[in-house]
């Protein structure tokens, strides 16, 4: 603790000793290819702006959601900060810890990004958010294993239940995840509760308004538990991070990975293009076909130094080219609506999205920080125990009537 | 004389400033905050009470947490206590490399907690870790070395011994040089067989490097953090959670600073207990001398 206390402060020093006209970015981008595409933008920029100094420094994702909180709070904030739309955005910004931003858009929010992004980058009617890029969820899986053992993409449950027992037959492990950081687990608990209960039911659970022992609950965790006790799930998961989990994909140990794009930021070369991913599979037909997109981008704290040249850069972040850049470069979707798909992997994400009848942001995006926590922890318990399950939810309604009292 | 008085305190007033803000205000301040629901971020701090205290005792993950700091304790002065003492025993006598074997097992006390903990990721991991894959080669099932709630706790403190006995191996290296030679030969001579000799000569001899070594392992052992945050985070759900960890997630993950302070008060007042204790009996021995 008292080392950790130390660094702080020694950041802190370290920012103090930069003068007003550097601008200082914070940025979570800490696996190599997106940290080497942001490096390369941030150089376009410093091109276009030779008066401004800019510093950006990286910290590992994981240990940048803990000092976030750290750095809005100091009175030497970063100017320029990355982060996630939705609800942890709307937490700092409830708390007057970031600055509203709207007027860096000429012609408006609208006219650089899609109508259905303001709700996720605003707070009470003001702007504190540039979405950067934009990203699906899907069940990836490795095109030459599906080939080889003559699988169909399934669309529906049970033929998704076919594909588990055939991967698992032939000595694949049907399912990889790692859920040392927990989110993971929360990709399956909004996949499972978006197919059974539909957008209304997750948005509302989300807020706070559903009890986590509602009936409508039971049916979701039946699903997950068909997978767990048929064995479909990788052994030990508790010890993998993300990446560990999609290792096991790469080498062809596991089958299929419930995971967003970014999945192919860690994949090598060689296996990038064998990669493919089908959206999560239907359940219930009357219920329409809802995703998660979580969208990436900046924002500037309260307490920053150079708010003027952080505007700036908010603003060469949102224009076309440099979003086009970033985008092409990673494969991902750019958030400005003028950016086309950047190849046909991005096109088809873009399409399952665009035949869907909603979006949410993530689990642990659209739900209240501290609560996202114990939710999710209940989900991994839940994964390990399944017979625990009464006791979690219990434990998670107790929490919820707390946590939403206040 | 007496004008000279002050002389001390102005020697003293650079380190007491120092020590006022960096140790007393911030104790200070977890004490105050463990009274509020303050979340870390809001400009306004709401005071409730003993809340979080009540709260905090009916957390059944802050007694999976204290229960594990327990079996830190007791892993770290029944096990790496008395195995520090075995190894310095062997490497006080005079043979051949004693000082390579010395180096070798003190070199883990030359690394941080995280780099050990990386180290023993790439031991205990679950496919392709070295133990597991000895296990496979011998025939024997996988162990869920840092996933299983039922072991996990043990492969951290095993982890963490591998720095904690070179450590209590080094502090009794250097309280067997105080134990003077004639007083073992003469045992020799009065014929006192080797195991005689360690129990009634060499032991009450080592009191003073005992009591330090139990007490910094005990203090060591409560304050546990490093290892079990590089690991596991406390995980799977909680079950490897330590006090100190638990209060960091709380305090910086669940964005709950007054309810982080009360664990962290809890844990002061366990651990000044024992600080007092050592320091008494430090104190008093010197008196003694």
């Amino acid at each position: 603790m008292k080392k950790l206390l130390l660094i702080v402060s020694l950041l802190m020093f370290a920012l103090v000793s930069l003068g007003a006209s550097e601008l200082v970015i914070n940025s979570y981008m800490s696996d190599p290819a997106p940290r080497k595409v942001f490096a390369e933008l941030v150089d376009q920029f410093r091109e276009e702006h030779p008066e401004l100094e800019v510093t950006v420094n990286t910290f590992a994702h994981e240990d940048f959601k803990t000092l976030l909180r750290t750095w809005l709070n100091s009175p030497e904030a970063p100017d320029v900060a990355t982060w996630f739309a939705g609800e942890r955005m709307r937490y700092f910004a409830s708390k007057g810890l970031l600055e509203p931003i709207g007027d860096i858009f000429e012609g408006g929010f609208r006219a650089y990004f899609p109508e259905a992004f303001r709700s996720a980058s605003a707070y009470e009617d003001e702007i504190y958010f540039v979405p950067q890029s934009w990203y699906w969820w899907g069940v990836y899986y490795r095109k030459s294993v599906f080939e080889e053992l003559n699988i169909q993409s399934p669309i529906t449950w049970s033929q998704f239940i076919k594909v588990c027992e055939k991967l698992k037959e032939n000595g694949y492990i049907p399912i990889t995840i790692g859920t040392k950081y927990l989110w993971t687990a929360a990709g399956w608990f909004d996949s499972l509760n978006m197919r059974v209960n539909g957008i209304e039911y997750h948005m509302d659970l989300t807020n706070g308004d559903i009890p986590y022992t509602d009936e409508g609950m039971e049916k979701v965790f039946d699903y997950w538990k068909e997978l767990i006790e048929n064995d479909y799930f990788i052994d030990n998961h508790t010890s993998y991070t993300w990446q560990d989990a999609a290792n096991y994909l790469f080498t062809g140990e596991a089958g299929m990975y419930l995971m967003g794009q970014f999945i192919k930021d860690v994949a090598p070369e060689n296996i990038k293009d064998d990669l493919d991913f089908f959206r999560f599979p239907i359940i219930d037909g009357e219920v329409g076909l809802y995703e998660d997109t979580p969208i990436d981008g900046f924002m500037i704290p309260a307490k920053a130094k150079n708010k003027e040249a952080a505007k700036t850069f908010l603003k060469f972040i949102a224009s076309k080219e440099a979003q086009q850049y970033f985008a092409e470069e990673l494969g991902r979707l750019a958030a400005n609506k003028n950016v086309p798909a950047p190849d046909a992997h991005a096109q088809k994400g873009l399409e399952m999205i665009l035949e869907s009848d909603g979006v949410m942001q993530f689990y642990d995006r659209d739900t209240n920080p501290e609560m996202a926590e114990k939710g999710m922890n209940g989900f991994v318990e839940f994964m390990v125990y399944p017979r625990r399950l009464e006791t979690i939810l219990k434990n998670l309604e107790m929490h919820r009537m707390r946590i939403y009292s206040e | 004389m007496i004008a000279k008085k002050w002389v001390p305190y102005a020697f003293l007033a650079v380190p007491l400033t120092m020590y006022s803000i960096w140790v007393l205000y911030p104790i200070i301040s977890t004490f105050v905050l463990s009274f509020t629901s303050w979340d870390g971020v809001s400009p306004t701090i709401k005071f409730i009470g003993l809340e979080n205290f009540v709260e905090l005792f009916n957390d059944p993950y802050f007694g999976v947490s204290v229960i594990n700091n327990i079996k830190w304790l007791v892993g770290f002065t029944g096990v790496c206590v008395p195995l520090g003492l075995l190894i310095a025993m062997l490497l006080d006598q005079k043979f051949k490399g004693t000082k390579i074997y010395k180096t070798l097992i003190y070199l883990p006390m030359t690394l941080s907690f995280v780099i050990i903990g990386q180290i023993w990721f790439w031991i205990l991991e679950p496919r392709h870790g070295a133990i597991n894959t000895i296990l496979n080669m011998l025939g024997l099932e996988s162990v869920g070395w840092l996933s299983d709630p039922n072991v996990v706790t043990y492969s951290l403190i095993l982890a963490a011994s591998w720095r904690q006995i070179s450590y209590a191996m080094v502090i009794y290296l250097a309280g067997l040089k105080q134990v003077p030679n004639q007083l073992i030969e003469a045992a020799w001579v009065d014929g006192a067989n080797a195991w005689k000799r360690f129990i009634h000569i060499i032991i009450p001899m080592l009191k003073p490097a005992t009591v330090v070594a139990i007490t910094v392992s005990i203090i060591d052992s409560l304050r546990a953090f490093d290892i079990v945050y590089v690991l596991t985070r406390g995980g799977p759900f909680y079950s490897s959670s330590v006090m100190a960890n638990y209060m960091y997630i709380q305090s910086f993950h669940n964005y709950r600073m007054g309810y982080g302070s009360a664990i962290a008060v809890i844990q002061f007042l366990i651990t000044l207990g024992f600080i007092l204790f050592y320091m008494r009996y430090v104190l008093k021995s010197e008196e003694e001398r």
